[in-house]
């Protein structure tokens, strides 16, 4: 292998790294203010960027260079659709299911809540779109920073020009989540109820608008996530699920409910992949699995993340 | 009749996965990946000449390895975590079944010759499969699973799973062996699940991974939900309506032109629903039918109870005792060098300002922290480890600071789930299945302790009630009689007066002295000081997770470092 084909490897890891770290914060954000697993998380981000084509471009979606129009408005109904599946699965799906704290104790609920809400969304998606895949338009016109969509790397290899506006927008877009955490007061209050929902009422948060907002948020990072992965190559229906689980695995490879970890823990997940896909010996096969290999083992292994700390017994 | 022999080994599946949810409480949703690691590979051995029944045998105890492996795992997981990683699972297989044609035959599949053939030329047998054959094998699968389930529902089996699927630290805390019942669980509903495939397989001859998608693991899930919590006709009725769905959805297909894999995908998302609707009243409706005509929890007459109950005699030395015991919570000390002793025939008041680390020492010494210095010693002999229910055994119980109560089940079988850890004999519940008379002399004992337990708490009335009925007195009692049935010789009460009245109170003192005076030991973390100045023998006084006084409760009142603790140092 060159090291051009290894550097190739590595830009397109990062650039699908930076897609499960967009999918993992929302995933992560979710479990930390509820504590139930967003099933149907990957399903949203799939659910974004085709409720939009389908809206826009309809059921025969061709990968042209849409117009300025289209393309604002595919940008808008992309992040919309996210935020909106997003808080609809909130409230058909979780909510039924929280105890009296806010917190889902009612595990085989909120689980079996939370496939209906994926499966619903691919099978309407399904019965509009009947094919395996569809290669969708960008909006955003990430390839037309060539002339061929691909640079040529030094070393030999070359790679999709987009990977380095993805890696770009999709670090900018976490960094912001981070910020906002950190500094806005409904940021604050996320992480007050992330910490103790008791105490967070006791201080006046508004829990449910807050835990709302919260859905809105890890929609809108769904949005943005199927904005970078749509157009990249081929999007079917059924690529939620693996999609949601690679998120999950890319959120434990921090520590659940970290924003920070959940980008690194994708963007190490998106570059190990895609060493795997060049290594001779292993290839595009192998590939396909470490994502959901590395979440089994993992969450048997860690379930709170690799960086959290070891749990003490408190009943 | 292929379709319908093909049903019944969804329904062998079907049981697989109920033990572990609706029974144990687990919520597993990788069944799917079991049915396929038996259909795969039955029909892979099979393929390379050996022959079919060890091919299944073979099928069948691998994936009931893999689910021992799971179960490892997940006995110490949170309900979440494991239904991430079983999901997880599900798409493993799955995406291991698709991209790597040599084991699955592509999408095509794998075939073998059908109706497959049983050759014995020793005994010069040939038995042809034919699918009413595989319909008699499944047939009599299923009836087989469902006694057993009924079975080993009633037994010991059933009293561990009812405070499994409460929660484990619960079931910890009355002694049930929480991981390897989860582990035992596991294993075998992976077995059944692929015991359901490699007969699927053998009957249809031809597997491909479309059959074995995460969509089946659903399937089998919503199957298993639609009955709800603990019934042995559940499967049975989830799998009916999924029997019905193919052709179902096939119709619907052609009548609105889809895919019919989309209109099936369509239909178990309606079913998904409709079944987490209907889960709680479903159950309900039917539950007291079948429950009266099953008479699931028959009394046990009992004979004779042996006048204050059967505590062992104590041997001179203190029940309990923590030696210098030093906890640490992170940078935070709870508990600095603490000394205590219990004794058998005394009520010991453990009391201090909160946050003082009186429920961290009941929890050293109940064995769920392990003290990071000093020893802990029960009966004279030094115990470690990080689980209640060993300790249970050794003869140390304790309530829980909440009330929690084992789902609905009556007062009398809750207790007997705290009677199980008297159960000296192993295997218990595979020796109440197989109705070996050792087993009969354990339930005897457990009805027995039930009753004195019932009886020590003034619970006996309330014995059949369920325990919505309970005011928040009676909860906390029934706790008390759950932790006394287990025969332990020390009963760790943690808060028991919360949300008591004055007069229930009274009542609760009198039945910890009751307690105490019939031979037990009964140390009390407890807030309400009058309460301790008229039951405790003994107090000890903690502050700062220091032991700051021991003696009688009118040696305590009068001790001014006490009241400091208390009221804080008068301002200069």
């Amino acid at each position: 292998m060159t090291g051009g084909q290894l550097l190739q490897a590595v830009l397109t890891g990062l650039s699908l790294g930076a897609i499960y770290g967009l999918v993992a914060i929302g995933f992560s954000l979710v479990w930390s203010l509820t504590r139930v697993l967003p099933f149907a998380h990957g399903d949203i981000v799939v659910g974004g960027a085709l409720f939009a084509v389908l809206a826009i471009v309809g059921t025969t979606p061709v990968a042209l260079a849409p117009g300025a129009g289209r393309s604002i408005a595919l940008v808008v109904l992309t992040l919309g659709f996210g935020v909106v599946l997003s808080v609809a699965s909130y409230a058909v799906a979780v909510r039924p299911f929280l105890d009296r704290a806010g917190r889902g104790e009612d595990v085989l609920g909120w689980v079996a809540g939370g496939m209906t809400a994926g499966l619903v969304i691919r099978t309407a998606l399904g019965v509009a779109l009947p094919a395996a895949a569809y290669a969708v338009p960008d909006p955003l016109h990430f390839d037309g920073f060539t002339s061929t969509g691909s640079l040529a790397l030094p070393g030999g290899g070359t790679v999709q020009v987009r990977v380095f506006p993805v890696i770009a927008v999709g670090l900018l877009a976490a960094a912001a989540v981070d910020r906002f955490l950190l500094r806005a007061p409904l940021g604050r209050a996320m992480r007050s109820i992330a910490d103790d929902p008791d105490a967070a009422v006791l201080c006046g948060v508004p829990v449910e608008r807050t835990v709302v907002a919260a859905f809105a948020v890890a929609g809108l990072l769904a949005g943005v996530a199927a904005l970078l992965a749509a157009p990249g190559g081929t999007i079917g229906v059924d690529y939620g699920a693996v999609l949601g689980l690679a998120g999950a695995a890319a959120a434990l490879l921090g520590r659940l409910g970290s924003p920070r970890g959940a980008v690194v823990g994708g963007l190490v997940l998106g570059v190990v992949q895609q060493l795997v896909q060049v290594t001779p010996s292993l290839g595009a096969a192998w590939s396909e699995l470490v994502p959901l290999a590395v979440l089994v083992v993992v969450v048997a292994a860690r379930p709170g993340g690799l960086r959290a700390p070891r749990q003490v017994a408190v009943e | 009749m292929t379709t319908f022999a093909a049903d019944l080994y969804l329904l062998v599946a079907a049981y697989g996965l109920a033990l572990a949810v609706s029974y144990a409480g687990l919520p597993m949703l990788g069944q799917g990946a079991f049915v396929a690691v038996g259909a795969f590979g039955t029909t892979q051995l099979a393929s390379h000449s050996v022959p079919l029944l060890i091919a299944v045998a073979v099928a069948v105890v691998a994936a009931a390895a893999a689910g021992y492996v799971v179960g490892f795992a997940a006995s110490r997981l949170a309900g979440s975590s494991l239904a991430l990683a079983t999901w997880g699972l599900a798409w493993l297989v799955y995406s291991a079944l698709l991209f790597f044609p040599r084991l699955s035959g592509g999408s095509q599949g794998l075939t073998r010759p059908v109706p497959a053939t049983l050759t014995s030329p020793g005994l010069g047998v040939e038995i042809v499969l034919e699918p009413w054959v595989h319909a008699v094998v499944g047939g009599l699968l299923v009836v087989v699973l469902a006694l057993v389930l009924i079975r080993a529902d009633a037994g010991p089996w059933g009293l561990d799973w009812a405070a499994l699927r409460t929660g484990p630290a619960l079931a910890d805390s009355l002694g049930v062996p929480v991981q390897r019942r989860r582990r035992a669980v596991l294993a075998a509903a992976a077995a059944l699940g692929a015991l359901g495939g490699a007969g699927t397989a053998v009957l249809q001859g031809v597997v491909a991974p479309i059959d074995y998608s995460p969509l089946l693991s659903l399937q089998l899930f919503v199957a298993v939900l639609v009955g709800g919590t603990a019934t042995w006709w559940g499967p049975a009725v989830g799998i009916g309506i999924i029997a019905a769905l193919p052709t179902t959805a096939d119709s619907i297909a052609t009548a609105a032109g889809i895919d019919p894999l989309r209109a099936r995908a369509v239909l178990t998302a309606v079913l998904l629903v409709a079944a987490l609707a209907l889960r709680a009243p479903a159950s309900r409706l039917a539950a007291p039918y079948l429950r009266r005509w099953l008479s699931r929890s028959r009394p046990v007459p009992v004979e004779a109870v042996p006048a204050g109950d059967e505590v062992p005699t104590p041997t001179g030395g203190p029940l309990l005792a923590l030696r210098s015991v030093v906890v640490d919570y992170g940078a935070v000390r709870a508990l600095d060098g603490v000394d205590l002793e219990l004794r058998a025939g005394e009520v010991h008041a453990l009391v201090g300002p909160n946050g003082s680390g009186k429920s961290t020492a009941l929890r050293v010494a109940a064995g769920v922290i392990a003290p990071g210095g000093g020893t802990v010693r029960v009966g004279g002999a030094t115990v470690s480890g990080t689980s209640a229910a060993p300790r249970v055994r050794a003869g140390v119980a304790r309530t829980l600071q909440h009330t929690a109560m084992l789902g609905r089940l009556s007062v009398r079988r809750q207790v007997e789930v705290g009677a199980r850890a008297r159960d000296r004999a192993p295997y218990a519940g595979l020796r109440h299945l197989l109705a070996a008379p050792s087993a009969a002399r354990d339930r005897r004992v457990r009805a027995a302790a039930t009753a004195a337990a019932l009886d020590v708490t003034g619970l006996s009335s309330r014995a059949a009630d369920n325990p919505d009925v309970l005011d928040t007195a009676e909860q906390r009692l029934l706790q008390i009689a759950r932790a006394v049935a287990t025969g332990a010789s020390a009963v760790l009460v943690d808060e028991p007066a919360a949300g008591m009245s004055a007069r229930e109170r009274d009542r609760l003192g009198g039945i910890l002295r009751r307690l105490a005076d019939g031979g037990r030991g009964v140390l009390l973390v407890e807030h309400d000081m009058n309460l301790v100045g008229r039951v405790a023998d003994r107090v000890t006084v903690l502050a700062e997770g220091r032991v700051l006084s021991t003696g009688t409760p009118e040696a305590i009142r009068a001790d001014p470092a006490v009241a400091r603790a208390y009221l804080g140092v008068p301002a200069e």
